[in-house]
């Protein structure tokens, strides 16, 4: 594995055949610096420089464990870069992380070494040598910053505001849903605006059942581990049961190979729970391809064809959104939609009967199952959200008059 | 225990991919990054199976002459020889002149690309259907999409008198309502993605289970 990695560094780094010709000697770049930010965990660190007056083609970073060296090409840099986030090993689970590390910056210019190809077929020690002999050459051109030493700071709890603004988000999310939870187990009634497009999902299963037709569901085509098709899989339980208990049958069209294995027990498991384990049929929840539009074109052929009488669209949705839509709209089927993808939205809303914009999707489980827990964690996020809207007003007033605060305290990105 | 170990499961590694956000410390991180490749391999694997179900769903079918039996023969061939082509063509499979290549790109990307541009038919039947100023709401969705496209065109910025007008009122509409339309449905998406990712670590959520 070592080799393998050894040998594709140096392909792609360069190495050997350098231009050794006059090399003229330009200013380097001044004032490196290093920190260890707290979201690093000991690994990455923050470099600053003064670029050189003159125009670069770019930066290569270099990387030594003493002042001196050896020194290992890392990787390069865009020419319009002051700031870049390292590393100080290239894989911690192969090398030790050191306490300390140096860095240097060579300026590339037009006439600066050029890497060269390694034969795939070289040895480890030719890749190696000839790796070194361009990181010679580049310290050669004098166009190289002082070496800055980097110590490494793994935090053990990262407590920005921000992360410390999230922590307390998703504290107070869970102690609604324990508050809300037993309100409702003593009996309280806990309101939830009725959402016509939930509603919908079982006349649409009783729809398919009255004529005779499937109901077909397609959780989108995002990975299993998307939020939206988390989502999705959730319904599908509440649908599976729905449909299980109404007799009718449904077809399940899945892009990746998970989501249809996961897909194929949520749905076995709801038909079981309904009682009429006998009517679970596996072939109807089908893998159809992990293309994009071979899956559309496959889907589309199943509304061609099996002319579901309900299609139910939920879940992560790209480009296919529409060809789906539309084809399902000339097949007259009721059509519930449900995305939080905000730029396929309107031509769900423009193609289908219902459509469930954003959030209302993460709530259609709850929805339909009325169990109190679940219905606890829709008043807790409403609250959540009230809190929210209550924020950007002050955030906005607060940025208005140049207070950057609460941008800050909802500032994650690093 | 059939439903208890799920949930004991997703507890576990749901808290700790979230303890991610708080504990920067790279061992931690190795430790999601581990789950992160188990999450990979899981997925790698299931492509077999998706190719097992391919074979069980279509195989019937052809031998019972259902409707359309002779497409779903032919996308199992395509199947096979793509797969024997891949195989043979072992590493070199993707370098210039490869039969796996030309099938690549001379099969199957325009094929993709001829369902894609599908689209464009598909969006003006839509936008037929949306446009139809049969109530305020419709008549101000008309009128927004009649400036916009009108201002995306040519014909739109060099008209007379209003071209730049028309530009900067484009700008408007999609800097303005339709960014805050937009970031309004991706703070309320985030916030019940929260909610969910919540309820299916707490275990409230059972509906995949079941329950």
């Amino acid at each position: 594995m070592n080799t393998a990695r050894a040998r594709n560094c140096a392909r792609c780094l360069g190495a050997a055949l350098l231009l050794l010709g006059p090399v003229a000697t330009a200013a380097p770049p001044t004032d490196l610096r290093s920190e260890a930010p707290i979201y690093g965990g000991g690994l990455e660190m923050i470099l600053s420089w003064t670029p050189p007056p003159d125009d670069l083609i770019g930066y290569m970073l270099l990387r030594g464990p003493t002042a001196s060296g050896p020194w290992k090409a890392i990787e390069p840099i865009a020419s319009d870069a002051i700031r870049h986030k390292a590393r100080v090993v290239s894989d911690p689970r192969r090398e030790a992380v050191p306490e300390t590390v140096f860095f240097r910056l060579v300026a590339l210019r037009a006439d600066s070494p050029i890497p060269a190809l390694v034969p795939g077929e070289a040895s480890d020690a030719a890749a190696a040598e000839s790796e070194a002999r361009y990181v010679d050459s580049l310290l050669a051109t004098g166009d190289v910053s002082a070496p800055v030493e980097s110590r490494t700071r793994a935090y053990l709890v990262n407590l920005t505001p921000s992360r410390v603004m999230l922590a307390l988000i998703i504290i107070a999310a869970g102690v609604l849903i324990g508050v809300f939870t037993r309100a409702a187990r003593r009996g309280a009634e806990l309101y939830i605006r009725r959402i016509p497009g939930i509603d919908a999902i079982e006349e649409g299963i009783g729809r398919a059942t009255e004529m005779g037709r499937p109901v077909l569901y397609v959780p989108g085509i995002g990975e299993l581990q998307e939020m939206q098709t988390i989502a999705a899989m959730l319904i599908l339980g509440q649908v599976s049961k729905k449909v299980a208990e109404y007799q009718a049958d449904m077809i399940v069209s899945c892009c990746i190979p998970i989501v249809r294995e996961v897909a194929d027990e949520v749905v076995k498991a709801g038909f079981y729970q309904a009682g009429y384990p006998d009517a679970y049929k596996p072939a109807n929840t089908r893998f159809i391809s992990s293309d994009q539009f071979a899956f559309t074109a496959g889907t589309n052929g199943i509304v061609l064809r099996e002319k579901p009488a309900t299609n139910l669209y939920l879940g992560m949705f790209f480009a296919e959104s529409l060809i789906l839509a539309e084809t399902g709209f000339l097949n007259k089927s009721i059509q519930i939609a449900g995305t939080a993808e905000a730029t396929q939205l309107p031509f769900f809303v423009t193609a289908c009967d219902y459509t469930l914009i954003g959030e209302e999707l993460y709530a259609v489980s709850a929805y339909l199952s009325r169990d109190p827990r679940l219905v606890s964690s829709l008043k807790s996020s409403d609250y959540i959200k009230v809190f929210c809207v209550v924020m950007l007003i002050i955030g906005t007033v607060a940025a208005s008059l140049g207070n950057p605060l609460i941008s800050t305290l909802f500032r994650i990105a690093e | 225990m059939k439903r208890t170990l799920p949930l004991i499961i997703t507890f576990f590694v749901g808290i700790v991919m979230v303890g991610e956000f708080f504990i920067p410390h790279y061992g931690y991180r190795m430790l999601t990054d581990e789950f992160l490749q188990w999450g990979l391999v899981l997925a790698a694997a299931a492509y077999l199976l998706g190719i097992v179900n391919l074979i069980q769903v279509n195989i019937p079918k052809i031998t019972q002459r259902k409707p359309d039996w002779f497409y779903k023969l032919i996308m199992l061939l395509s199947l096979a020889i793509t797969l024997a082509i891949g195989f043979i063509g072992g590493q070199d499979r993707q370098v210039e002149g490869a039969a796996y290549r030309w099938v690549y790109s001379s099969v199957f990307t325009p094929l993709s690309a001829t369902m894609f541009s599908l689209l464009a038919f598909y969006i003006a039947s839509a936008a037929f259907r949306a446009f139809r100023a049969r109530n305020l709401d419709a008549g101000l969705l008309l009128g927004a999409a009649m400036l916009v496209m009108l201002a995306r065109v040519p014909i739109g910025e060099n008209l007379p008198y209003i071209g730049e007008g028309l530009g900067h009122l484009m700008n408007w509409i999609m800097d303005v309502p339709n960014t805050a339309a937009r970031r309004s449905i991706f703070i309320g998406g985030a916030l019940g993605a929260i909610a969910t990712g919540l309820r299916v670590i707490l275990g409230l959520e059972r509906s995949h289970l079941g329950d």
